[in-house]
């Protein structure tokens, strides 16, 4: 089921709808979500960064199963979490600090992997390239920089070369507001849009600007066709403009250049935009609380869900496994074992933590997926593989000494052949030497 | 003949005289005989279908003495010097006078002139020279012909090594020349060149004995040396980088990289002609004796050797860069087994011996003019050090000497003596400016300071329109912030010293952007450039950031000032380019908490009529996003805002549709555009019923001010915006407000079309609905502010106009009978409209008593014209109909009313 989610930052919940047939599914209490700041775990659950007034120094994250309205898990991170994204596997949940510290965390053991100084001044937007190695993030300080995930868990790497980040990009000279990448992992483009206006496009592979693209408003949301030929921006004004990214666009443009038109419905501004599945639907979140499908070929809103009177600031399309169907089949016998085992994993933690205890886990936990559930152990590699390596060394040494022993007798062996034929030496010498001896005396005889 | 005169005779007398003899005199002519045709031609001229080409000259072009291109070439290649020469002055003037006779015939000329290349005699080799420099060149410089250049090479090259050092001398001057106008040529025969010059500088001894002719080929070697690619260390920052020229994101790209990458055989070259320069200053140094004093042409060759040193070593850095970044990031750095192509192995060692020399003598006191000299050759080396410095390791001692020096050029202890060493001396301190940060972050701590302090001295004493400030500025920037290259940090902020000569830096960056100006924009750009850096990457809370936002206070002269008396002196800001604006107001997004002193200067900025609308959204939107991530008051940006739209020039003109008012109209859509701007600014706020609590305090300040009736709908449709229904105004605002908006309806009602039924411009509905669209949601929301409204209106018709004559408001001045008309055509209006329809109904008794007044004026005869009381007795009849359709008069009102009539 591909439904719709979208929170906002007054307690509004989030929303969840079906985006084929309209109907509004759960809804999930007490979120007062950060921009950029939901994001679905591996489509098992959902996961939100708290506003927070400024006096607490701590920031919160929630997390909340999808057939459960209250909040499950809440975790407090040493400070505020402003955007937040999970890989698609939802092994790891990645958040950007109002410090500009970026947090890594593995979800199944909520331990963090790694924190990192990233920006200047606070994080406003990250993204997962495709194929999840490289992470791009935007900051505050109009500064977006581009991180590739093995750099950033090599110590010594790190520290031979001049710098921690693949791309630093300061074109931008206010706030950075989006960011998007395109297909195709390191040689892809994102593109990001900023306060000031503008909305630039930038090459992974070269590492430098392509384009930059002014607009009449500051874009707030961006998101690229699927075929990339265009992309689409949500403005301030409430319209969501389309660039072009391809073609050499006509000089007649009423919007400005490589604008090739608009979105419109006269909302008040547009501060979320999303991609459906199949590419097609394109989903806009307004300040006005309304959240729009667009039909994005033929620009005509398809369906409009109302989440609150206060703005919207996030809006998802995920897949959403079908648990109604479970849950009323397993009602009876699950709700008993669920309550041993708790479905969501524990709350992340707030430091890194101490390099002992990491040797003790895995190195990898993968996620449970939903569909197996029966699997319930989460399976160690790592301790398999260090007994399997002990043994292999315990075998070892059985074998080298059945070696020595091996060659201890051979060594014997070849002594008592030495033997043997040293004394056969002496025989022959001895039976030589008297021959000899013997000739001289019948001589002299 | 003597003999055979009398044989003839002889025999004459033995013939009878069968002929007639005629006897005839030598050299007499015969008469025609009788029958002879006429064999004459008479005609008055002879037309020939052509000439020939070669006697005839007429039609051609001629040098001065009259002879052909073609004649002139074949003249070059005369034995007799004097004849070459002349027919090389003789292709000039030619050349000079037929220009295209060049074009056509380039290949042949240069075919011919090449030879003459190495042409014994010297005179021709130098008017050869000349016409190439002053004429050829010059000339042909559009079509840059390779072919042409490798026709000539051959034969300089031949020059090169020919015997005679003249020619050799004036082939490598030949080279030069040609180097000059096309310079990609050197790369094509870099290696033959160097070799060349190799040989020839070895042997210098023998042949270079003059000092003239050494400097001759050391200048061609320089500038081809200056060809070479280098670390161009640029003083200015390329910030604006032009992007727009790229079509297609996608797109494959054609250019081939320009630059040439086979530079392997001109380092191992270089390698070799390295130790010989060196070898051939140190010659020079004897020269450099107390006693005697430096000649111009030794001087000469000294400098143009450092010259070629310092670029060659430079060519050799870059060599270095280059490999290290060719292996991307990850690689060790310093890894010397792998870069032997680069000559790092042979020079040092002379360089070393080289640096060894370095203060060429300061002891004595020579004559000013040698010192200069002297001073010219120490910054050279310097420099030469300064590049080396990355890959040398150099003693303790010589450091210090080079240190010591640096920081007296600095401070300025070292000056020129001669007029124009002012200017010289910007020269070189441009040069050495960029390593100082480098330097600083390198040596002992003592000479940091002292290099600092120097440092420091040195950009404060700098006047603003130098040109040094942009290497002043690349130089802070550097040692400001972390680098873009690399990231870190060069200079350690925590020590006290350095923070305070940063904190010294900060300050002057405003005041020397208010000393600027609008002289200098491109410098304006590179220090707001500076500041954004500086606010985008001081470390959060750091004395770096508390420093910046100290700043503003000084920068508020720059956006504007108000003086003493109220006037507004308006600062650089104004007169900036749009970029340098742009940047500047996105200084303002990193202050930590914008000062309301601050936002004074640029409010006054924003009401300037000069200023450009997009600059001014650009403001708005900037503000309200300091605002959101908490670096600006709630209440100071609402009330600038306010101020805002309360005090906006609105051209005044009411004439939409004429041409020539084309510009108010702008300026009208302007203003609604920024009404609309800010109204959206308030409503993303959050919590309306504070914000409206805020916004109507402050509107209500500024409503007795009387503002112009733009500027007072500007300000209802804030308020509007962020009402409720019911209202959430208070009592006293309600009736300050009633008093404005009875007159503010007056004044809106004379763009209210005359008759409904009449098609009227659909621009002046739209005006009209504009104005009167706000006021209808304020009564709407609030009968009390209706019923107050309809009876001031009332009074206003009543009142004596003798009572209103005291009061000047244009509003007042409006005579009685057009104010009726006007007070009628509003209530219709309002009548038209059914939601205020039914608002119109509840407040019977505001209407009668209008329609009373009214009845009152029409029959007050005096003071009213005859045309006066039918439009108010008009009005009237309008009136009463329009009140009849409220259905609201019961019988005994409606008695009462026709009593009047």
């Amino acid at each position: 089921m591909e439904v719709v989610i979208a929170s906002s930052p007054v307690d509004a919940g989030i929303g969840c709808w079906d985006l084929h047939s309209g109907a509004e599914q759960l809804r999930y209490r007490s979120c007062t979500s950060t921009p950029h700041g939901l994001a679905c775990v591996g489509q098992r659950f959902l996961v939100s960064s708290q506003l927070r007034d400024s006096s607490s120094s701590s920031g919160t994250i929630l997390y909340w199963s999808w057939n459960k309205p209250q909040v499950e898990v809440k975790s407090f991170p040493a400070e505020p979490i402003h955007p937040l994204i999970s890989n698609s596997d939802g092994t790891y949940i990645i958040g950007g600090g109002s410090s500009g510290a970026i947090y890594f965390w593995e979800v199944a053991s909520g331990r963090l992997l790694k924190r990192w100084h990233a920006h200047y001044r606070a994080a406003t937007c990250l993204f997962l390239s495709d194929d999840e190695s490289l992470l791009v993030s935007g900051a505050e300080d109009g500064c977006i920089r581009v991180w590739s995930l093995f750099m950033v868990f090599d110590d010594i790497g790190m520290e031979m070369a001049k710098h921690p980040y693949e791309y630093s990009f300061s074109e931008h000279t206010l706030r950075v507001t989006d960011v998007v990448s395109g297909y195709g992992g390191c040689n892809a483009i994102i593109v990001s849009a900023s306060e000031d206006r503008t909305c630039k496009v930038w090459s992974l592979s070269r590492g430098k600007l392509l384009r930059s693209i002014d607009f009449p408003s500051i874009i707030d949301a961006v998101a690229l066709d699927p075929g990339e030929h265009v992309f689409y921006a949500g403005a301030r004004d409430g319209k969501i403009y389309i660039a072009a990214l391809n073609a050499e666009s006509t000089p007649s443009n009423i919007y400005g250049k490589h604008i090739i038109g608009s979105l419109s419905d006269n909302s008040k501004g547009v501060t979320c935009l999303a991609f459906s599945m199949d590419g097609i639907l394109l989903v806009s979140g307004s300040e006005d609380g309304t959240i729009r499908v667009w039909d994005a070929k033929t620009r005509n809103i398809v369906r409009i869900f109302r989440l609150a009177k206060g703005p919207i600031n996030n809006v998802l399309v995920v897949r959403r496994p079908l648990y109604s169907n479970f849950q009323t089949s397993a009602n009876s016998h699950a709700s008993l074992s669920r309550r041993h085992v708790p479905l969501l994993p524990p709350p992340l933690s707030k430091y890194v933590n101490s390099t002992d205890e990491i040797v003790d886990s895995g190195a990898i936990t993968v996620p449970q997926t939903p569909s197996s559930d029966i699997m319930d152990a989460p399976y160690l590699s790592s301790h398999v593989l260090t007994k399997q390596i002990s043994e292999l060394q315990q075998q070892s040494s059985a074998a080298t000494g059945m070696e020595v022993d091996r060659l201890k007798l051979d060594c014997k062996r070849s002594l008592e052949m030495v033997q043997k034929w040293k004394e056969m030496f002496a025989d022959l010498h001895k039976f030589c030497v008297d021959e000899l001896l013997g000739n001289d005396q019948t001589q002299t005889q | 003949m003597a003999r055979s005169k009398p044989s003839s005779s002889k025999k004459q007398p033995k013939r009878g005289v069968d002929f007639k003899k005629i006897k005839r005199k030598i050299g007499r002519k015969l008469p025609p005989p009788k029958n002879a045709t006429n064999t004459e031609i008479k005609s008055k001229a002879i037309i020939l279908p052509e000439q020939s080409v070669a006697s005839e000259r007429a039609g051609l072009a001629v040098s001065k003495k009259g002879l052909t291109l073609k004649e002139l070439l074949q003249q070059t290649s005369h034995h007799n010097a004097k004849v070459r020469r002349d027919a090389l002055t003789g292709i000039r003037d030619l050349v000079l006078k037929y220009p295209a006779e060049l074009t056509l015939h380039k290949l042949a000329i240069i075919e011919k002139l090449r030879e003459r290349i190495s042409d014994e005699d010297k005179v021709v080799r130098e008017t050869l020279y000349q016409l190439l420099k002053l004429v050829i060149f010059p000339a042909l410089k559009k079509d840059v012909p390779g072919s042409l250049i490798s026709l000539m090479m051959a034969y300089i090259f031949n020059g090169m090594t020919h015997l005679a050092t003249d020619i050799r001398l004036m082939a490598f001057k030949f080279f030069d020349l040609v180097v000059q106008h096309y310079p990609s040529s050197f790369f094509m025969y870099a290696e033959k060149v160097l070799q060349n010059y190799e040989d020839i500088l070895r042997k210098n001894h023998i042949y270079l004995q003059d000092r003239s002719k050494l400097k001759n080929a050391l200048v061609g070697l320089v500038r081809c040396l200056s060809l070479l690619p280098c670390n161009r260390r640029t003083v200015d920052p390329s910030y604006g980088k032009n992007t727009e020229t790229q079509g297609s994101l996608h797109a494959y790209e054609l250019e081939v990289p320009k630059e040439h990458t086979d530079f392997s055989s001109i380092i191992k070259r270089l390698e070799d002609i390295l130790p010989i320069l060196v070898n051939c200053f140190q010659d020079f140094i004897p020269l450099v004796h107390p006693m005697s004093s430096l000649d111009a042409q030794s001087f000469d060759c000294m400098l143009y050797l450092l010259r070629s040193i310092d670029l060659s070593v430079k060519f050799f850095l870059y060599g270095i860069d280059k490999h290290q970044t060719d292996f991307g990031v990850t690689k060790p750095t310093y890894n010397e087994k792998d870069m032997p192509v680069w000559g790092e192995i042979a020079t040092p060692v002379f360089l070393r011996k080289f640096l060894e020399v370095f203060p060429l003598n300061q002891l004595h006191n020579t004559s000013g003019k040698d010192e200069d000299k002297f001073f010219i050759l120490n910054i050279e080396i310097t420099e030469i050090f300064l590049h080396s410095n990355e890959w040398i390791f150099t003693s303790a001692i010589l450091m210090e000497r080079f240190l010591e020096f640096i920081e007296n050029l600095l401070s300025g202890k070292i000056r020129f003596n001669s007029r124009s060493g002012k200017a010289l001396q910007e020269k070189h301190l441009t040069s050495l400016l960029p390593f100082i940060p480098r330097l600083v972050s390198l040596v002992a701590n003592t000479w940091k300071s002292r290099l600092l302090q120097a440092f420091t001295m040195a950009f404060k004493d700098c006047k603003p329109e130098s040109t040094l400030n942009l290497a002043f500025l690349s130089a802070i920037e550097e040692m400001l912030l972390p680098s873009k290259r690399q990231g870190i940090l060069l200079l350690d902020a925590s020590e006290p010293e350095i923070l305070d000569h940063q904190i010294t830096w900060i300050r002057e960056l405003p005041v020397l952007l208010v000393r600027l100006g609008d002289t200098l924009s491109s410098l304006s750009k590179v220090i707001l450039h500076l500041l954004l850096r500086l606010g985008q990457y001081a470390p959060m809370n750091s004395s770096l950031a508390w420093e910046y936002d100290i700043m503003q206070h000084t920068l508020g002269e720059f956006y504007s000032m108000c003086l003493d008396d109220g006037s507004i002196l308006y600062g650089p800001f104004m007169k900036l380019p749009k970029d340098c604006q742009e940047l500047s107001v996105c200084c303002l997004y990193y202050f930590s908490s914008l000062d309301s002193l601050l936002l004074r200067s640029l409010v006054y900025c924003c009401l300037c009529d000069n200023l450009e609308p997009s600059v001014l959204f650009r403001i708005i939107d900037v503000l309200h996003s300091a605002y959101k991530i908490g670096h600006l008051q709630l209440v100071d940006l609402i009330s600038f805002f306010v101020t805002l739209v309360a005090r906006w020039k609105v051209l005044p003109g009411r004439l939409y549709t004429h041409v020539e008012n084309a510009k108010k109209i702008s300026n009208r859509e302007t203003f609604k555009a920024i009404t609309g701007a800010v109204c959206s600014c308030l409503r993303q706020m959050g919590d309306d019923a504070l914000i409206f609590q805020i916004v109507q305090r402050v509107i209500l300040d500024e409503i007795p001010l009387n503002p112009p009736i733009d500027n007072l709908c500007g300000m209802l449709r804030l308020l509007v915006i962020l009402d409720s229904r019911p209202t959430k105004l208070s009592e006293q605002s309600i009736i300050i407000l009633s008093n404005s908006i009875s007159e503010y309806l007056i004044d809106a009602a004379s763009y209210i079309p005359e008759n409904g039924d009449e098609v009227t411009d659909s621009n002046q509905i739209s005006i009209c609905q504009y104005y009167l669209v706000p006021c209808f949601f304020l009564f709407d929301r609030s009968d009390k502010l209706l019923n107050l409204v309809l009876d001031l209106m009332g009074s206003s018709i009543g009142e004596d106009n003798s009572s209103l004559a005291c009061n000047h408001d244009t509003q007042h001045t409006l005579d009685l009978s057009s104010r009726i008309v006007a007070v009628v055509s509003i209530l219709l209006y309002m009548h038209q409209d059914i939601k205020i329809r039914r608002r119109l109904s509840s407040c019977k008794g505001e209407i009668t008593r209008i329609l009373q007044k009214m009845r009152l004026q029409s029959s007050n005869e005096m003071g009213n014209t005859l045309e006066e009381r039918h439009k108010i007795q008009f009005s009237f009849d309008r009136l009463k109909i329009a009140a009849g359709q409220l259905n609201c008069w019961d019988a005994d009102e409606l008695k009462i009313i026709s009593l009047f009539e």
